[in-house]
């Protein structure tokens, strides 16, 4: 994801039922919007995530993760309220946070599309961003 | 099954990461397999998710004749259209709405959806 667009270093969210917390000491990249199936499915219209640096994440509470392509791709939720929250490359550097998980005011905008082509027929792509 | 209709609601972004989008359809014309766990959200609200891997499914109100299945867990085809948006006084900060489709400050799907 974009790291332009960047705001202030420090960011608060959770899930739903507030029994996942989270802190971010570190910028947080632009918005990007996947497309994707798996994320589709996952989250029940298509994702929207910023990219922080794991070692600048705190999480508190009881964080469930499901491998969504084993070995390579993992995905956090909340297994009290069902709250998608984290998506991960295994052992990489960098933590996707949803962004509609983070407390306002997020500093945040939308920079990009990817996985257009998977994405699905009841909606079409109209903010002119890079797709 | 009715249009879609995308909510900006606090709860829908904080459980789905963005906003929802969800069609309805007559509670008795739904088949559900599997283990669906359920979450009271709201008074009379309950929102229905996979336990195994967290897939937001379901948004279901007591008394209502419809559930509502959220559109990016159907099978394609879907053959519905996204027609409206609701709840747009509490959407997220860091997107715009740039569809052209009407919108709501608060509730009213299945009048949006009727007036499609």
């Amino acid at each position: 994801m974009s790291k332009l667009a960047g705001s202030a270093t420090h960011h608060e969210g959770g899930c739903l039922c507030g029994a996942v917390r989270y802190r971010v000491e570190g910028e947080l990249g632009a918005v990007g919007l996947c497309h994707c199936g798996q994320c589709r499915r996952w989250t029940g219209h298509f994702l929207a995530s910023t990219s922080a640096r794991r070692q600048d994440v705190t999480i508190e509470g009881e964080l469930r993760w499901y491998e969504s392509t084993p070995g390579v791709a993992r995905r956090g939720f909340c297994p009290a309220c069902g709250s998608s929250l984290f998506w991960e490359a295994i052992g990489g550097p960098d933590l996707e946070i949803l962004a509609g998980t983070l407390d306002k005011p997020t500093g945040l905008r939308t920079g990009h599309h990817i996985f257009v082509a998977d994405k699905g027929d009841y909606y079409d792509i109209t903010d002119g961003l890079p797709q | 099954m009715r249009p879609v209709v995308a909510c900006h609601c606090v709860e829908c972004r904080r459980a789905t990461g963005h906003h929802v989008a969800a069609t309805a359809a007559p509670r008795d014309s739904v088949t559900i397999a599997g283990e669906v766990r359920w979450f009271v959200s709201s008074p009379g609200v309950r929102r229905g998710f996979c336990p195994v891997c967290g897939s937001n499914l379901f948004w279901d109100r007591t008394g209502s004749e419809r559930i509502a299945i959220f559109a990016g867990s159907l099978d394609p085809p879907t053959d519905l259209r996204l027609v409206g948006h609701i709840f747009v006084a509490e959407k997220g900060d860091y997107y715009e709405i740039t569809d052209g489709l009407p919108q709501a400050p608060q509730g009213g799907a299945d009048r949006i959806a009727e007036e499609s």
